[in-house]
């Protein structure tokens, strides 16, 4: 037993200090280097300080982050509170619904709004059309509105499950001892609940602030962290891997200290689990009913209408940028004319990628659940790693790692897959732990009480009766790395572009019908495995985050 | 039939000494109870045997042979959980076999094996069904078939029985007792339940913060406990603190609480404090006549159908239980006095702590 899991343990720390950890120092250690010659410096970081546009950056990021959470929470504390004290029509499929937009790639949702609201957007024309002017929404304002619509889940699914896990009683405790109904939410039900309100909101600043693809489509020309980084390193012209370096270290430490934060209020949100009856449904009149509905239903179904809207337009047919009023399949035909291989890449990465990602996470799931000792704990962490960890930031480390000595990598379809593993993996960990920690350990005991060995019944008792809960997770990685962007655009190489680079490229270009047609396929191949098993991903989500 | 010989048994969690330098002989084909309050180390005992639990200092042996570096697997022993664990993706019938299957025993021998053993616990046909098709009682049994069907070493339980209701509670540990009797085999059998303990027990070791406090027969454990924990700890026993008196060459008398008891034997030097130990049952509701009586007043009456407990407020106030028959009829008010008769032999003193 022991063995079983020091041997899991070692193999999976070697595993990430080799793919994780090595990539990122080397990444650190480039930020202190003078570009070209390779001494000592900390020139990078002293040109920072002093350059008015990264700072600039560095400014636009964080506050599109802090404003994208605020109002995440906004929407999303109210959502929650309809959906677990309010008795909502069609709450299950709305549940299901408000889980969405955290699988779907959000810089789909922000080509939409490019589509819809953008300089030639469909929106925009017809409103000018008829005399009346719109403002832009390039920058900030687009930037947090994708965040917010994307990110709120975040938000939801702690939070729900800290208002579910009020237990009736304390509340009815609270009321008989004379507390008014607002008097009892602010004394009781909000100190409960705001661990998981930090905890989610936290994850929505980081997720916001590490995010490549939004800025990508929406900064135009305005300075933000994570498309800086990605031109510092991978630009053509202004290339500095140094200056990539220092900025990619102060977006980890950002990440990593909010990352920290989150954690530790993730940890005291425990004390409010042991609910044994879930509090009634608030006995509303008919008009608060409503309103809560229409609002409950209004923040789902506008989080999900960019996606819709891409559907739509990629069945229209585009005049060079200008979207017309015809339908036609011409944008798919455009897309698939050039070659099935990205299509083709796409699927095939992202198999080997969620196959790999469950068949490491599981095991060192499963471990760091079962058998606490010191060198479990320094896993758990070490895998948590990746969480605070850009994918453009791993990607660049990956290249600097793997572009020469004896292990190179670069330029092949096995180094896509290594970062999509890597960047999934604290995922696979916290999924399968959460299963095991749902399986009786006496369960295992049993099995080897009656003479099988450790390795066996992990492999033939707790690997299937972990197995419904794995298929959830296995499909949940398959989708985020279908989807994935930051890292894919500076570790593709020619014979492996993927359908997320080809809309990249046709957004930087001009090929907007292409663009629909590729966000469109990404939509389907995300949202169909989805709809496939949504109640178990349900599940899965709200015990990973 | 395996003799197990356990010798200096240490293991320690922290600053907690869960199991103490512990030292047990169990026979041959014995029910051997380990019995004790929560946290005194029952399960962690078992568990080393078992070999989930690793052992810090000391030695386990069945019949002889050192078993406690082997590892949980080839330990031949059969568990019983608390929670059943009887693996929820398999039927009833493969759940009996998983052991037969470990030991690569040939499928012909299995099936009349497993048929067999699902005999013995009073659920033949039922093999073909999924777990989540049967209650706790049948889940419970169908743990014990699987225990026995590998003819192991030893069996183990852990309080069993313990998350079943009274009534099957009391059925199921004579099931247990009568096919560990006909199977020969050797169990150790944990509960924190005594009743449950002195019912089906060859013999039972009282434990006690990871210490032995007494190991004996049902009988003997009850009748003569060793330390004042073993008789609060058997039955409800009222603990009275007193002061020995001088011997008289056949009885001692002890002043507490306000009166005097007579305790059989030289318990104490005089004026030494003592505790003594008046179990309910040993006291009888009399009418002056004859043995040594104690004077109390009635302060509550329970009627417990069978029996009736009556609770008492001796001279100096102290609270004692006493147990009457619950056919003998009672007409007393609270506040009646109660003369209480008792046979000094049955009055046990220790030395306070
Ligand atoms: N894995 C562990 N880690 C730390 N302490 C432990 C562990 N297992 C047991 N202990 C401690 O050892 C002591 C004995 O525990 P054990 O489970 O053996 O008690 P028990 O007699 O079985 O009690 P119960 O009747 O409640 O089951 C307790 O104080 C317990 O807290
Ligand atoms: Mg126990």
């Amino acid at each position: 037993m022991k063995r079983f899991a020091t041997i899991v343990t070692l193999a999976a720390l070697v595993l990430l200090a080799v793919f994780l950890l090595y990539p990122l120092a080397l990444v650190l250690d480039a930020s202190f280097r003078i570009d070209g010659t390779g001494g000592l410096t900390l020139g990078n970081y002293a040109a920072i300080v002093k350059s008015r546009y990264y700072l600039g950056s560095i400014g636009n990021s964080l506050f599109c982050a802090a404003l994208a959470t605020a109002f995440a929470c906004a929407i999303g504390i109210p959502l929650a509170f309809c959906l677990a004290r309010i008795d909502i029509p069609g709450r299950a499929l709305l549940l299901t619904l408000a889980s969405l937009p955290l699988v779907l790639p959000s810089f789909v949702s922000a080509y939409a709004l490019v589509l819809l609201f953008g300089h030639a957007g469909v929106v925009t024309t017809t409103l000018r059309g008829i005399g009346i002017p719109i403002g832009s929404i390039y920058g900030v304002p687009g930037i947090v509105i994708v965040f917010t619509l994307t990110l709120y889940p975040y938000v939801v699914m702690p939070v729900l499950a800290g208002f579910q896990a009020v237990d009736a009683s304390m509340e009815e405790a609270a009321r008989n001892l004379g507390g008014s109904r607002p008097y009892v939410i602010r004394t009781v039900l909000l100190p409960i609940v705001m661990p998981a309100i930090l905890a989610g909101g936290l994850l929505v600043f980081i997720e916001a602030l590490e995010n490549f693809g939004v800025p990508a489509v929406l900064a135009e020309d305005r300075p933000f962290l994570a498309v800086d980084i990605f031109k510092l390193f991978a630009g053509e012209s202004d290339a500095n891997p140094a200056a990539a370096g220092a900025l990619s270290v102060l977006l980890i430490a950002c990440t990593a200290i909010a990352l920290l934060v989150q954690r530790h209020y993730l940890g005291k949100r425990r004390f409010s689990t042991n609910a044994r009856s879930a509090p009634a449904k608030l006995p509303l009149t008919p008009g608060l009913r409503l309103t809560a509905t229409i609002v409950s239903w209004g923040i789902v179904i506008a989080s999900l209408l960019p996606f819709t809207a891409v559907l739509m337009i990629s069945l229209l047919r585009f005049r060079g940028p200008v979207l017309t009023w015809e339908f036609g399949l011409g944008n798919y035909a455009t897309l698939l004319s050039g070659s099935y291989r990205p299509l083709l890449n796409t699927l095939t990465l992202a198999s080997i990628a969620a196959v790999a990602t469950m068949l490491i996470g599981a095991p060192i799931g499963y471990v760091v659940a079962r058998h606490r000792s010191r060198l479990s704990g320094l896993l758990d962490f070490v895998g948590m790693v990746p969480f605070a960890v850009s994918g453009t930031i791993l990607a660049i480390g990956l290249i600097i790692a793997f572009n020469s000595g004896p292990l190179i990598l670069t330029g092949g379809w096995l180094i896509l897959v290594i970062a999509y593993v890597v960047r999934k993996l604290p995922f696979a960990i916290r999924s399968s732990s959460a299963i095991v920690h749902q399986l009786d350990p006496s369960l295992e005991e049993a099995s080897i009480n009656l003479g099988v060995t450790p390795s066996k019944t992990f492999a033939t008792l707790t690997v299937p009766l972990m197995a419904s809960g794995l298929v959830g997770g296995l499909v949940l990685v398959w989708i985020t790395a279908a989807s994935e962007l930051s890292a894919t655009i500076v570790l593709y190489a020619s014979g492996w572009v993927t359908t997320t680079v080809v809309m990249y490229h046709a957004i930087e270009g001009t090929g907007a019908g292409l663009a629909a047609a590729a966000a469109a396929v990404l939509i389907l191949v995300t949202a169909i495995p989805l709809l496939l098993i949504n109640r178990r991903i349900n599940k899965q989500e709200s015990t990973v985050i | 039939m395996t003799a197990i010989r356990i010798e200096n048994l240490t293991r320690t969690f922290g600053a907690v000494r869960a199991v103490d330098d512990i030292s047990l002989d169990i026979r041959h084909g014995e029910l051997f109870t380990l019995l004790g309050p929560s946290g005194c180390g029952k399960t962690t005992l078992l568990r080393m045997i078992a070999g989930f639990v690793d052992v810090e200092s000391g030695s386990i042996c069945f019949d002889g042979r050192r078993i406690d570096a082997l590892p949980a697997h080839r330990r031949d022993t059969g568990m019983v959980f608390q929670n059943y664990a009887i693996f929820p993706n398999h039927t009833v019938a493969e759940n009996v076999a998983y052991g037969l299957r470990a030991r690569k025993v040939p499928a012909a021998e299995i099936a009349s094996r497993v048929d067999k053993a699902l005999e013995r616990v009073r659920l033949a046909g039922y093999g073909p069904r999924s777990p989540h098709q049967l209650s706790g009682g049948q889940l419970q049994r169908v743990a014990i078939a699987r225990a026995l069907v590998i003819e192991p070493a030893v069996l183990l339980f852990d309080e069993p029985l313990s998350n079943l209701d009274a009534q099957l509670r009391t059925e199921m540990r004579i099931e247990v007792r009568q096919l560990q009797q006909a199977l020969g085999l050797t169990a150790i059998y944990v509960t924190h339940d005594q009743e449950e303990a002195l019912a089906i027990s060859d013999r039972i070791a009282v434990l006690r913060r990871g210490k032995i406090e007494q190991v004996d027969t049902p009988e003997r454990i009850y009748r003569m406990p060793q330390t004042a924990f073993v008789a609060e700890f058997l039955g409800s026993t009222n603990m009275v603190p007193g002061i020995a008196g001088a011997f008289d060459g056949r009885n001692t008398p002890v002043a507490a609480a306000g009166t005097e008891f007579t305790v059989r034997g030289e318990v104490a030097a005089p004026g030494a404090p003592v505790l003594l130990s008046v179990r309910p049952e040993a006291l009888r509701l009399r009418d002056g006549s004859g043995g040594s009586l104690v004077h109390a007043r009635l302060a509550l009456r329970e009627f417990l159908g069978p029996v009736q407990r009556l609770h008492a407020t001796l001279p100096d106030g102290t609270q004692i239980r006493i147990s009457a028959l619950g056919g003998q009829a009672l007409d007393l008010l609270p506040g009646a006095p109660l003369s209480l008769a008792y046979d000094p032999a049955q009055i046990t003193a220790y030395p306070a702590p």
